[in-house]
């Protein structure tokens, strides 16, 4: 394999680590909202994803892995609504720990790693491509 | 796109194959033709492998199974390993018709 189907796969890998980072934002935003059911449960517990770097054996090369999917321990807010099903003895409800903010920041840098590593794959692209066309 | 990668690799390479026993024929030096041909084995091969990763891809894709970064890099991949057939392919034809434009 050439070094630039090596860059290529390498940046492969650092999109396929973006999606994953997107779909856990998407998650915790859409999530932001949901509330435990019953007094006793907690509600959605904020969810982080963390990457670590792997060799791969067969081109020797560093890939991007996630390394795993843990949850965020911050403390729940709480809210005074003593009409709800999961409302406490005193009337307050436990949010959960997303600050859409920080979401909205973190979807936009998971934005700006994809297009780079996509940007990574077109400019080898482009390489590869106008090496050839000088045979032409 | 009707034809696929990899049936267009193996019919540029099986033409190149057949026109190179002529461009052996007419160098004096063993060498200049086996190059060739050598040559033009091992891009062959190369873009067949990239070209049959390619065309799981974009099944792995309809079926949904695959990741749209990875389907494209492999169909790239064959791409520009076909361009690369191509142009060798061109190279070697012309130098094959110089040399059949000696004078005797």
């Amino acid at each position: 394999m050439s070094e630039f189907q090596k860059a290529m796969q390498v940046a492969t890998s650092g999109m396929i680590a973006q999606n994953v980072r997107v779909r856990v934002i998407s998650q915790n935003i859409a999530n932001a909202e949901s509330l435990a059911s019953n007094p006793g449960g907690d509600p959605y517990q904020r969810q982080t994803v963390s990457f670590k770097n792997a060799m791969d054996r067969a081109s020797g090369v560093e890939v991007v892995e996630v390394g795993n999917i843990g949850v965020d321990h911050t403390a729940f807010a709480r809210k005074f609504d003593p009409g709800h099903p999961a409302a406490d003895a005193n009337g307050y409800v436990l949010l959960p720990n997303v600050k859409p903010l920080v979401e909205m920041v973190d979807l936009r840098q998971a934005q700006r790693s994809y297009e780079a590593n996509l940007r990574v794959v077109d400019v080898a692209r482009t390489m590869i491509a106008r090496t050839i066309d000088l045979l032409r | 796109m009707t034809v696929s990668l990899t049936t267009a690799i193996n019919a540029y390479v099986d033409a190149v194959k057949s026109a190179n026993p002529g461009a052996g024929d007419a160098a004096p030096a063993q060498t200049p033709g086996s190059g060739f041909a050598d040559l033009m084995k091992s891009i062959g091969e190369d873009a067949i492998a990239a070209g049959t990763k390619a065309d799981q891809m974009s099944i792995a894709a309809v079926e949904g199974k695959a990741n749209v970064a990875e389907v494209v890099t492999a169909v790239a991949n064959a791409e520009l390993a076909l361009q690369t057939v191509v142009a060798v392919r061109d190279q070697v034809v012309q130098a094959y018709q110089e040399i059949l434009r000696m004078p005797i």
